[in-house]
């Protein structure tokens, strides 16, 4: 599955970077840098996880 | 421990619908059902009063992701009661389940003051779509309640054009979050038009059908619309039968993991997590998600389960200025400027005496695992 991001509504919390470490980032200006897009089964729960704790829904699984 | 074939899950907010995803994620198969209150699906409810007040708002502000946990969900149904040595749940339209492990995510709702339908509150999407509705027409609003709540809901009236009264027993946001952000905030408030009254006490009366506050010098505050914001009471009626499950403030108490028993497990506002000595609800967005977390996996592991881990993080958006806090609140006393400068975009700490510190962002644009580091103990920055 892909890791999709809406950049307008992201409000860099950054919640989804401490669920997810290994698969995406915040950069020095707080925006998300999606390392990862591809996500293997092997990562799927750490992608579904930063997913959901996103408060605005900024990110999607596709 | 004897595999779970059926779980119950009560309650369809973010604490619901985590433990949902993490039942799944920790290899539940087995039969998963959800009830919900509302017949919306699950929504993000800090949204409800920041983004999908503004009056240029984004009306799917709240929208989460579809869920994938293939759970039968049962909305617009509320648990009724509960036998714990049965294993049965009872709800509102008289269907009974049964379940093998329960998950008590029912949340809790706004308290109100008084009598009348036209006191608002702010709880729900229901609440906040008739709240946006209501002041686009520019009332003069009167808000009961200086915390977190009342305040976006000022700040957002004030921004659709309203002239609104906030009645407190204290200075906004102090019992929150101390002196110096309280002094921010208020400040920022003020120059926007916010007038504060404080009073010892507020009553919200009803007089032919509509509703006034009164203070408690008996005069009354002159408005067309009164919203209450004077915090929220745990959905536990229906845990009756489990009373000694209950803290005298109604929440349900649960151990380090989030069980009160093998068999049942609480997590979000409706629980009371273990601080020290005594128990505390901590009613944020991230601690639903983390204590869901904690729960539904001891709910299937025991006590291989890793025990919860409390990592507050509290947002607001009120009057122009986004605050972050990750840490304990409230803070006393000034704090270390990191960067930026105290009165205008910064990045604040107060250090506590264990060591660890709280770290505050105003205005400053910084993801919360920087905000954490500067929390760890004897962070050198």
């Amino acid at each position: 599955m892909r890791i999709e991001l809406d950049r307008p509504r992201c409000e860099g919390h950054g919640l989804c970077e401490e669920a997810a470490p290994d698969l995406l980032h915040l950069d020095d200006d707080g925006e998300v840098v999606i390392d990862v897009p591809e996500v293997g089964d092997d990562a799927l729960e750490r992608a579904r996880a930063a997913v959901r704790v996103c408060p605005v829904a900024a990110l999607r699984l596709a | 421990m004897t595999p779970l074939r059926r779980i119950v899950i009560v309650g369809n907010g973010v604490a619901g619908l985590t433990a949902a995803d993490t039942l799944r994620a920790d290899g539940f198969d087995g039969e998963l059902t959800i009830v919900g209150e509302e017949v919306t699906p699950a929504y993000s409810r800090p949204a409800l009063s920041k983004a999908l007040l503004r009056s240029d708002a984004d009306l799917t502000a709240h929208e989460l992701p579809a869920p994938d946990h293939g759970a039968a969900e049962l909305l617009g149904r509320s648990a009724a009661s509960v036998d714990a040595a049965r294993r049965l749940l009872a709800l509102d339209d008289g269907s009974v389940l049964s379940y093998d492990g329960l998950v008590i995510a029912s949340g809790s709702r706004a308290r109100r003051l008084g009598m009348a339908a036209d006191e608002l509150v702010l709880r729900t999407l229901g609440d906040a779509l008739a709240l946006r509705s209501r002041i686009a027409t520019r009332p003069a609003v009167v808000i009961v309640g200086g915390g977190p709540l009342g305040m976006e809901v000022a700040s957002g009236a004030i921004e659709a054009g309203c002239s609104v009264t906030l009645v407190t027993k204290e200075q906004p946001m102090l019992r929150h979050l101390g002196e110096h952000l309280a002094a921010t905030i208020v400040a920022a408030a003020t120059a926007r038009g916010l007038r504060i009254v404080l009073t010892p006490e507020a009553r919200v009366v009803e007089s032919h059908g509509r509703s006034s506050v009164v203070l408690a010098d008996g005069s009354a505050v002159a408005g067309d619309l009164v919203l209450t914001a004077a915090g929220d009471i745990p959905n536990t009626e229906w845990l009756r039968g489990g009373a000694a499950w209950l803290t005298p403030g109604g929440a349900v108490a649960v151990d380090t993991r989030g069980r009160v028993s093998s068999s049942i497990v609480a997590a979000g506002d409706v629980a009371a997590v273990p601080t020290g000595s005594w128990h505390a609800r901590s009613p944020l967005w991230n601690s639903a998600i983390d204590q869901a977390r904690a729960a539904a996996s001891a709910l299937l592991r025991g006590d291989e389960a890793p025990e919860l881990t409390a990592r507050p993080y509290f947002w607001t958006e009120q009057f122009d200025l986004t605050i972050r806090i990750a840490g304990r609140t409230p803070l006393r006393g000034t704090p270390e400027v990191v960067d930026g400068d105290s009165s205008g975009a910064a990045l604040l700490r107060w250090r506590h005496d264990d060591g660890t510190a709280t770290a505050v962002s105003v205005n400053y644009r910084i993801p919360i695992p920087r905000l954490r580091r500067l929390c760890e103990p004897d962070h050198a920055e």
